[in-house]
Formats: structure tokens, C-alpha cells, sequence
């Protein structure tokens, strides 16, 4: 039953995926300053004028207002199925099927000059239903200005989409750590001959991943952040010419009160979150990213710190060593289809069917860490809500996937991940320390 | 030359610690000295004991550092506790070593009582109380005197107490794996040993304190059990059922020394069954009483010796001749022992010259606007001593004469 929404989605586009265009190229890479297309596009023979309004269906239903002016629509849904020896989600089932995310949305420019996006899931709580919803005046390439809501400037693998995920869940540091999505104002920009990215934006809060649904507990205020992003190799021809490195940060005051921050397992059961630690002070995020994308293979890699104090919180009445949410990861993947990497693998070079092509295959892998602790390593951990050293906890978790991109439309995603705790007693299985976890996910995006 | 100087500098230094190590030990023994007043600090954070202070009708517990001697346990628990001696003024306190940190101990205990001793004038009571359990072989919690120090303010004189736990029936009973269970009064569920009918009842009443997670069944059905049997049919096999669940001469003899002590919030007490641990002997169905909050003894010089009460147990056990004879000789035993060398008396000058100078600065117990109170307690105390004992002699004398 539950395979349905997927087959039922796969049947529909597959009649379409023979008429699909070809993939788009990497756009900062056809521009109109490109000479040698300049040239080509000089000799072709002139196309007809555009009428507007008009529709077409290219990556999504689109309607065109007039030149430099659309409205795209956009739609994703998405089911996963997991099992693990674990506990999972809020019930602590062992294997869930779950419609985990279904989203419909507009995105588009006006002018060429403004660019906007709104997207709204229809599933989730109530307050988080409202998912992108921004603006962007994108003028001046070296200053664009964003307002609205959106996710916080940091973390590689935050700012990746649900379509372009390696894997079928983020990084327990970028899920934990990095601020998400909050409202707020943003310049960005390309400066440098483009070798150099910036973000840097004032935002109302941390960022949605640091609170729960418990509204005792509490999260930054008014936030900075600033990200950049280094492409030494941007204009060579260099096979890993899109290789990037970027620091990003970002600062705010947290009230007293018990911290949103938590430690999750990979199927979203706490590992570090029992026990109630009071925090007050600034918080303190520092990003370091990496990323090479060389033909069909990728690496990536990410170091994530959030450090948030604790000013007056001893039995003393004095400042306690901050709490320290530390991650990192390591993840490489392979097209064994041949697809670029940079390019996307969204639309593979052969779909699936029509013309017997089998779509893109991908294989990928991932080791990372997230571990909680402050104050002295030699001294017992404590669940005291001012311990100085508090009772600390890590996740080491190794994943192996495979990425099946049958067409633009469909993906279809295979994780086998395997998490390791230090303490497992504050964990799902409190007498094991090592479990395993299976999942796939079909995804539909429009 | 450079490796021998650090050869030598490695010696001493390991000589120097080896010289230091029993200086740092301080034992659970030292802590129950009998003739010390220790000093006992903690920290708090402020707006954490400003919290307690405000809420001490709650169980919540705070965070603190501990302090004695040249001891420092970091992250204990500590929560208001009591019944009618809660109180913001000078708050009764239970200290979780463990609370926090699994395993941590102070001297090897994991839970400490800091007794405000707040509803005893004299300060004296539960001291001299234990003191004549023991002396009648009946074990009880040990208990030495401290200046309690919260944030470097002198909170006043307190009692440290020992904790009734498995470490505590482990000490006493040599056993490890007993239930105990602490019984919790209320004031609309005054108790004399009624049959209550479901496992939930008694529930309510006996909390377990160790082996919390057995099953309801396993912990309450042989209590269930021994009150059914105790409301039973009074025929020739009613102590036989009832000895399988109850040590009745242990019972008694707990009686009895409590109404030596005139206390009137005892297994007795004058509004219901009070201030008792139910132990269970390890793999057994079988029950005894430990003795505990000695607060409301000595509440008068003279009284009358019962040897029949409303508590249903007490009063078909006392219907046994042996058992009758056990409670009579006990309180003969208590009354010889308050006399041999003046013992009591004795007990009572030595404790007060201990705790009277503590005492005399402590400005937060009850009534310390009144500064002779102690005095007349303590005077009250002695007066006790010198009545009760040729009185229990006396009265236990008629009853012998009269059965």
C-alpha cells in the first residue's frame, strides 16, 4: 500500500521522460559572457518571438509573464521506509513507513532582477509549514540582498536540497548544529573574478534545528552569520575546477534556560538531550567546508563547533565551562553512470525506458562524528544541571549508499548506516553501544 | 647528574604523597563521630536555593557542591524534605551523593539526611533516642551533629543522618538483597494495622527503596499477605500465619523501647502508625522494623506504659504471653540502662555541653527568638531522666503482679 504514491508517480513521468530536454548546463558556465557560445549563438538561425503569457514545461510547470519574468511551480513528495535495531522517531517503532514530506511551492524572477521563492509543506507542525519564503534583489552579482525566510548561511551540507542529497538523511552535525532556516536579511555575493563567495546576514533567531518542540527550552536571539567560500580553482579548466573551501560563523545570545540544542541518533532518537543543562550567554558557531567535485565523483567534508555558555551557573553563582556540540564529517560519492558530479545528477544522461536507458547510479559513503561535552575530560561526567563536566556523549556513524536517479522526476535512494555511541545508556538501546539501521527513500520532485 | 636529580625529586614527591594519603581519608566512621560537632558546607547557586526555599512543600532537587574536612563532592542533589518540619527558614535536607553522577559516594555512603531538627527544642531527642535502640540491640541509623553551612551563611546546627537504605540494611543485616520499605504517613490515612485490602493500598503507604523495579506483585503481595493474616481469624494457628510474614518478637521489642521513650509518633502513634522502615529478610516473605525520626520522643516526663492500643497488630500480639514477657523485659532492659552509672543523665550532659555553643548561635531554628527554650528542654530532658525509669519499673512491676 504504501508503494503506491511511488509507482503511481514513477508510471506518470516515465511516459514523459522520453521527451525530456536535455540537462541544463551548469549556468555559471553559460552565460552570455561565454565567447565560444556567443559565437554559436550568433550563427543559429533566430527563433521566433516569445509570445507572453506563455507555459511551458521544461524542470517544472512554468509560466512565462514577459521577458525575465516567470513563475515556476514546484512540487516534492517523498516516502521513506526504514528499519533498525534501534528505537525510532517518537514512537520507538523499529520499522516505520512514513509519507515524510510533501511540498508544493512557486519560485521564479521578475524583471531578471528579483528572485523569490515560496514553498510550503503540507505535512509537519503547524508553525513549520512555511518553508522558504524570500526575496532576493540580485542586481549587482557582488551584492545581492535577500529578506524573508530562509536557511542561516552555514554548512555545506545544510544548504544542500532534499534532491541533491548524497545521502537520504543530512549529517548529525549539519542536522544538530547549523542554524537552519529563520527570517531574516542577507547580502551575498561573488567578488574577486568570483573566487571568493560571501553571505552575511542578520536573522530573528539560531535557526530553526536549534529548538524543539518543547517551548521551555531555549534558542539564540537576534543572530549573525557570515559564511565564505573560496573557489581557487573556479576559472581554470582544471577537472576539479569547482573544488571549494569556506568558513562560516555565527553569533547570538541564548536566555538562561535548558538548552534546544540536542544530540539525535541518524533515526532521530536522543542520545545526548536527557538531561537538563541550564545555558545562558552568547553561542558561538564556527563552520570549516570542503568540497571537491572531480567528473563523476565528489568529496566532502565538514567540521561544525557550537559552543554555548553558561554565565552564571555554578553552585557558585559563577561562569561554567561552556557546552560543546562538536561534529565532522567525511563523505565521497561516485556516478557509476558517468554523470558529472557539478553538473547534478538530477537529470541523467539516459533516463529511464524510452530510449533503454537505466537512469544514473551513484554510490556513496560517509563517516562522521557528533559529540557533546564540556568542562575537564579527566573529571565523571554529570547529569547536574551545573556541572562543569557535564555527561557527555558521541555518535559515530558510518553510512554506504547508492543513489538511483531514474530520471529528472524520480529518485530513489538506498542507506545502510551503521551508528556507534560512547554511552549508550543514554541512548535508544541502553546496553548496546553499536546498531544498525536501514532506509529507503523514494522521492518525487517537480 | 640530571637523571639522578629527578630520580631523587620523583622519590620524595612519592614519599611525600604516600605521607599524605591517610591525612586525606577521612572515613564514614569519623563523619558519625558520636563526639564531634562536624562542619558540614555547601554551595548552592542562589537563585537554586532561593527556588528550595520558596517551594520547600516540593521534592525538587538542586544542584550543590559538598564539603567536610578536606572531602569536596561536586554535583550532589539536594532537596527540601520533612513532614511538618519542612520550612524555609531552616530547611530540612536530603543530600543524593548519586544524583547526578552514578556511582559518586561521600565516605562511601550515597545519601546523606541533614536533619533541621527542627520541631525538638532540646535538639537532643532523636540522638538519645538512637542511642537507646542500639543500646537494646536494635539497630538504627547512625547520626552525629554538624554546623550546617549553605554559601558561607551558618544555617544552624543539624543532625547528620544515615540514610535507611541497602546500604544500611547491608550494614545491619550482613544481607545484600532485601527490600526495604520507607512508610509514608498521611493525614487522612491514619493506619493501626487494618487489613486495606489491594496491593495499591499498601502501595501508597510502603514505598520500596530498593529493588524499585520489580513488579507491584512481587514487591506488596507479601505485605497484602501479612495484614490479612494480622486481621484473621483469632484461632490457634493466627501467630503462625502471622510469623510468617512479621518477626513479632522484634516488633514488640521495637514497641516497647518506644514507649520508654514516651514517643507519641511512633508505631503507636497517636495518630496512626508513623516514622518506621519495613525491611524484608533476603529471599524471604518475611518482615522487621527499623526505626526512624526520633523527633516526638521524650514528649513527656511520665505516662502510662500501654500493653493494649487501637493497632490491631501490637494488640493481638500482646494476647501471647512470650511476646507479652519480650515487650515487659524490654522495657525493663530500657529502664536499667537509663539507670546503670545514670546513663541517660549522663548522655544528656554530654550532648548538650557538645551542641550547646551550635546551638546558641543558631538563629534559624524554631523559636530562636526565645533563647531559653533550649535551656528548658534540655532541663525537660533530664527531669525525664530522673522520673521515667523507676516509673517503667514500677508500672511494669503492677502488670507482671496483675497477669
Amino acid at each position: 500500500m504504501p508503494l503506491i504514491l511511488p509507482s503511481a508517480a514513477l508510471l506518470i513521468v516515465l511516459t514523459r521522460s522520453g521527451a525530456a530536454p536535455p540537462a541544463p548546463q551548469d549556468t555559471q558556465q553559460a552565460g552570455p559572457k561565454d565567447p565560444a557560445k556567443k559565437k554559436d549563438k550568433d550563427k543559429a538561425p533566430k527563433k521566433p518571438k516569445t509570445k507572453y503569457p506563455s507555459f511551458d514545461f521544461k524542470n517544472h510547470p512554468s509560466v512565462r509573464l514577459a521577458k525575465g519574468t516567470h513563475v515556476d511551480f514546484t512540487a516534492r513528495v517523498q516516502e521513506d521506509i526504514t528499519r533498525s535495531e534501534a528505537p525510532t522517531g517518537d514512537a520507538g517503532e523499529l520499522e516505520t513507513v512514513d509519507i515524510g514530506r510533501r511540498e508544493i511551492g512557486v519560485e521564479g524572477e521578475i524583471a531578471n532582477v528579483i528572485e523569490y521563492q515560496v514553498e510550503r509543506t503540507l505535512t509537519g507542525a503547524a508553525e513549520d509549514r512555511w518553508r522558504d519564503v524570500y526575496a532576493e534583489f540580485k542586481y549587482y552579482d557582488f551584492a545581492r540582498v535577500r529578506g524573508g525566510k530562509f536557511k542561516l548561511p552555514f554548512s555545506l551540507d545544510e544548504g544542500t536540497g532534499a534532491r541533491n542529497r548524497d545521502f537520504i538523511y543530512r549529517s548529525l552535525a549539519a542536522t544538530h548544529l547549523a542554524p537552519g532556516r529563520d527570517r531574516g536579511v542577507m547580502v551575498s555575493g561573488r567578488v574577486y573574478k568570483k573566487l571568493i563567495g560571501y553571505e552575511a546576514g542578520v536573522f530573528n533567531h539560531d535557526g530553526r534545528n536549534a529548538r524543539t518542540k518543547n517551548p521551555d527550552k531555549v534558542y539564540g536571539g537576534q543572530t549573525t552569520a557570515e559564511r565564505v567560500t573560496f573557489h581557487p580553482m573556479r576559472n581554470t579548466k582544471n577537472t576539479i575546477g569547482d573544488i571549494s573551501v569556506g568558513v562560516a560563523f555565527t553569533q547570538s545570545d541564548v536566555p538562561e534556560g535548558i538548552s534546544g540544542i540536542r544530540g539525535q541518533t541518524v533515526l532521530e532518537q536522543n542520545f545526548f538531550s536527557g538531561s537538563d543543562y541550564i545555558v545562558k550567554g552568547p553561542r558561538h558557531r564556527t563552520g570549516v567546508e570542503f568540497q571537491a567535485r572531480p567528473g563523476p565523483a565528489s568529496i566532502k567534508a565538514e567540521w561544525i563547533r557550537v559552543e554555548t555558555a553558561r554565565r552564571g551557573q555554578s553552585v557558585e553563582d559563577t561562569d561554567l565551562s561552556p557546552i560543546v556540540g562538536e561534529g565532522w564529517y567525511v563523505s565521497g560519492s561516485y556516478a557509476l553512470t558517468g554523470e558529472r558530479k557539478a553538473d547534478g545528477l538530477d537529470h541523467p544522461k539516459k533516463p529511464l525506458l524510452p530510449g533503454w536507458g537505466y537512469g544514473a547510479i551513484e554510490i556513496a559513503a560517509r563517516i562522521e562524528k557528533l559529540r557533546f561535552h564540556s568542562g575537564s575530560s579527566s573529571e565523571q561526567g554529570s547529569t547536574s544541571p551545573r556541572a562543569d563536566t557535564i555527561l557527555g556523549n558521541a555518535d559515530q556513524v558510518t553510512t554506504f549508499g547508492v543513489n538511483w536517479y531514474v530520471n529528472r522526476w524520480i529518485k530513489i535512494q538506498a542507506n545502510f548506516v551503521h551508528e556507534k555511541l560512547d554511552d549508550p545508556s543514554q541512548g535508544p538501546l541502553p546496553s548496546k553501544a553499536t546498531f544498525t539501521s536501514k532506509a529507503i527513500r523514494f522521492q518525487f520532485s517537480l | 647528574m640530571r637523571v639522578r636529580s629527578l630520580v631523587v625529586t620523583a622519590a620524595l614527591l612519592t614519599f611525600t604523597s604516600i605521607g599524605a594519603a591517610p591525612a586525606l581519608a577521612q572515613t564514614v566512621a569519623e563523619l558519625f563521630d558520636q563526639n564531634t560537632v562536624q562542619e558540614i558546607r555547601l554551595s548552592v547557586n542562589s537563585r537554586d536555593l532561593a527556588k528550595l526555599r520558596a517551594n520547600t512543600h516540593l521534592n525538587t532537587y538542586y544542584t550543590a557542591d559538598l564539603s567536610w574536612k578536606n572531602v569536596k563532592v561536586r554535583n550532589v542533589g539536594i532537596r527540601s524534605r520533612g513532614q511538618g518540619s519542612r520550612n524555609p527558614t531552616k530547611p530540612g535536607l536530603r543530600v543524593d551523593i548519586a544524583r547526578f553522577t552514578t556511582g559518586q559516594t561521600f565516605v562511601g555512603l550515597s545519601t546523606i539526611i541533614l536533619d533541621n531538627i527542627w520541631q525538638d527544642d532540646s535538639l537532643l531527642r532523636e540522638r538519645l533516642a538512637f542511642t537507646f535502640f542500639e543500646k537494646l540491640g536494635e539497630p538504627a541509623p547512625r547520626e552525629s551533629f554538624c554546623r550546617l553551612y549553605i554559601n558561607n551563611e551558618y544555617f544552624g546546627l543539624y543532625a547528620i543522618t544515615e540514610e535507611i537504605d541497602g546500604d544500611f540494611a547491608k550494614r545491619v543485616t550482613g544481607e545484600t538483597d532485601g527490600t526495604v520499605f520507607e512508610f509514608h504517613w498521611f493525614i487522612d490515612k491514619q493506619w493501626r494495622a487494618e487489613d486495606l485490602g489491594t496491593i495499591d493500598k499498601y502501595k501508597e503507604l510502603l514505598e520500596a527503596r530498593t529493588h524499585t523495579l520489580d513488579a507491584d506483585s512481587t514487591l506488596y503481595a507479601p505485605i497484602q499477605q501479612l495484614f490479612k493474616e494480622v486481621n484473621g481469624p483469632d484461632d490457634a494457628v493466627w501467630r503462625s500465619r502471622v510469623e510468617q510474614y512479621i518477626d513479632l518478637k522484634q516488633l514488640v521489642t521495637h514497641i516497647a523501647i518506644e514507649q520508654f521513650l514516651l514517643d507519641n509518633d511512633g508505631f503507636l502513634g497517636a495518630q496512626g502508625m508513623n516514622n518506621f522502615y519495613l525491611y524484608r529478610f533476603q529471599g524471604t516473605q518475611k518482615h522487621r522494623l527499623f526505626v526512624w525520626d526520633r523527633d516526638q520522643s521524650f514528649q513527656f516526663k511520665e505516662g502510662p506504659v500501654e500493653i493494649t492500643d487501637a493497632n490491631v497488630l501490637f494488640r493481638r500480639a500482646m494476647t501471647y504471653p512470650d511476646l507479652k514477657d519480650t515487650y515487659l523485659t524490654t522495657l525493663e532492659g530500657c529502664a536499667r540502662a537509663s539507670l546503670e552509672n545514670d546513663f541517660l543523665l549522663h548522655e544528656i550532659d554530654r550532648l548538650e555541653a557538645l551542641i550547646s555553643d551550635a546551638a546558641n548561635a543558631d538563629t534559624k531554628k524554631q523559636f530562636a527568638s526565645d533563647p531559653a527554650r533550649f535551656q528548658a528542654a534540655v532541663s525537660f530532658l533530664r527531669e525525664f531522666a530522673s522520673l521515667r525509669p523507676a516509673s517503667v519499673l514500677s508500672q511494669v512491676a503492677s502488670i507482671r503482679k496483675g497477669s
